[in-house]
């Protein structure tokens, strides 16, 4: 047993002779290091706190500084960074029968809409090669392309999920048959009728990148469970890319804007991260 | 564990300084295993206080919804539990938020939350891959993987901390058993399901955070909803070790804990089983 210790057997702890004095000393040092590095930890982990929790602990001052910020933020982007690295345009997402399919709550962030909108509706188109603004109407949306069924996940930032299935164009279809402007990189989908909790406007927008707005399971859909969208779900049209969280997926879509920058985006301005690839 | 302490060998020392008898002591842990031992303590302290707030924007142990409060969420019905029994708690302002203003960054606040959660994940995963580096540098690695008698060996501890508080008041010699290795059985096994349980957290994090490009991952944990599950009790795998791991470093005294900071232990082991 003693001789075939081999790969995996543990071997005796190395001992060292040395002078106590040099132990001593070194083991202060060790000591006050670690001593320095808790109070420095808890200070700077501390003030890493949401400002929120720190008064509710009690801090009255503002511990907000732009270092803090910076450091948080640049957590979120590096996280960005590699969701935007681990898309795949060839990759799907996986697909459900409808035995498996699951309840989907009305989500709305705010109040639910006034269905009046819904008989004028129509969605513009901006940023086009051809310079011009475009409208389409519900009916030129649904008889002119063709209609996909789909049953996959929408998970929530929140951490719920719902399989559903939907049906509607490809978003790929539509920008084949309305080509952006050359330089476009990204899509502004945004939906005007919006509320917010009291009920008063609320434009929600969003940005998505072209690729995922080309990737064959993102899709502009028209229908859930076989019927025509409601107006809890975003009638007559909403945005459906599985690849990314559900707050990216507008509902009751009244804008597409084909944009080279980066467009702003509703849940980035209050503290969300900008990508949302999942 | 052995309690031996060699106080030293030959001084034989051939310089003209006071004869200073050198002292023996044994390398217990490497400096990048310290390291990231220290760094574990904010960064799952983080994780955990930002996963609770998380956890509160859609729990995953939730009942029909109280036709009085409207209330959903276990949490929540432990929270007004607690302060409907606990002294001095009946005035408590918001009972059903009392869970998670105390053990989380607080209710409502799920941007700030992620925010932190991702910063600390990422030092997480780092941290994990300094822990590892470490014990492949110190070959710490060796001493944590589980072996065939180390069941009865737990049998055999867990015996020896039952019998404590008996021998203390009946004042009866009670000797810890004798092991020739660097941990006894109960250490190794929750020496070795720890960073487990930390392979795991990382593994279900992704599979929840990225559920469509890992979906592969997501499928192993039993799919989305059931890796959250996981991921959750994944936690408490931590927070149960914690708590005896902290208390058995107080009870076995100053060495132990040295150790972890300065690396060296005085507790050598006794020659007749070095080399085993």
């Amino acid at each position: 047993m003693n001789k075939t210790r081999g790969f995996f057997g543990e071997c005796a702890l190395q001992t060292l002779e040395v002078a106590p004095q040099v132990l001593r000393r070194r083991t202060r040092r060790d000591v006050l290091l670690f001593g320095a590095g808790a109070v420095a930890a808890l200070a700077g982990g501390g003030s890493l706190l949401p400002q929120d929790t720190l008064t509710r602990l009690g801090l009255r001052r503002n511990l907000n500084s732009p270092g803090k910020e910076w450091l948080l933020n640049r957590a979120i982007r590096i996280d960005d960074d590699v969701a935007e690295a681990l898309y795949s345009p060839g990759r799907t997402v996986p697909t459900y029968t409808k035995s498996q399919i699951t309840p989907l709550k009305n989500n709305y962030n705010g109040a639910t809409p006034d269905p009046g909108y819904i008989p004028g509706w129509h969605l513009t188109l901006d940023g086009l090669a051809s310079g011009v603004s475009g409208a389409v109407d519900i009916r030129t949306l649904i008889t002119r392309f063709s209609i996909h069924d789909q049953i996959t996940r929408l998970v929530c930032v929140e951490g719920w999920s719902a399989i559903a299935w939907w049906a509607g164009l490809r978003f790929d279809d539509l920008i084949r048959a309305y080509p952006p402007i050359s330089q476009a990189k990204w899509v502004r989908v945004e939906s005007s009728v919006n509320l917010d909790a009291s009920g008063n406007p609320d434009p929600y927008y969003v940005s998505i990148d072209l690729a995922t707005a080309r990737h064959p399971q993102t899709l502009l859909a028209t229908f859930l469970n076989g019927q025509a969208l409601t107006v809890e779900h975003g009638a007559p049209l909403r945005l459906l890319a599985p690849v990314k969280l559900g707050l990216k997926n507008v509902k009751a879509i009244t804008k597409l804007t084909y944009v080279a920058e980066e467009p702003k985006d509703y849940w980035a301005e209050r503290g969300y991260s900008r990508y949302d690839g999942i | 564990m052995s309690r031996s302490t060699n106080p030293g060998k030959e001084g034989a020392s051939t310089s003209t300084l006071p004869e200073q008898p050198r002292v023996l002591v044994a390398r217990r842990h490497h400096l990048l295993v310290r390291w990231s031992h220290w760094l574990n303590v904010p960064i799952l302290l983080g994780l955990v206080l930002s996963g609770i707030s998380i956890y509160w924007s859609s729990p995953i142990y939730q009942h029909k919804p109280d036709p009085r409060t409207g209330n959903f969420d276990v949490a929540a019905d432990i929270g007004v539990w607690i302060c409907a029994h606990m002294p001095g708690l009946h005035h408590y302002k918001n009972p059903p938020d009392w869970i998670y203003t105390h053990l989380s960054l607080g209710p409502g606040m799920l941007a700030s939350a992620l925010r932190l959660h991702w910063l600390c994940a990422y030092a997480f995963m780092l941290n994990g891959a300094v822990y590892v580096a470490g014990l492949i540098a110190g070959g710490g690695w060796r001493g944590l993987l589980p072996r065939r008698t180390d069941l009865f060996d737990a049998l055999r501890m867990f015996h020896y901390y039952v019998g404590v508080p008996f021998a203390k008041l009946a004042r009866r010699p009670w000797p810890h058993p004798s092991f020739n290795t660097k941990y006894n059985a109960l250490q190794r096994t929750a020496y070795f399901s720890v960073p487990l349980a930390g392979g795991l957290s990382v593994a279900t994090g992704w599979a929840v955070h990225k559920p469509m490009q890992f979906h592969w991952l997501a499928a192993i944990f039993g799919g989305f909803d059931t890796a959250r599950v996981w991921h959750f009790w994944l936690m408490w795998v931590f927070i149960l070790f914690v708590v005896p791991h902290v208390i058995l470093v107080f009870v076995d005294g100053w060495d132990t804990f040295r150790g972890m900071i300065t690396g060296w232990s005085s507790r050598v082991t006794p020659p007749e089983v070095q080399g085993q």
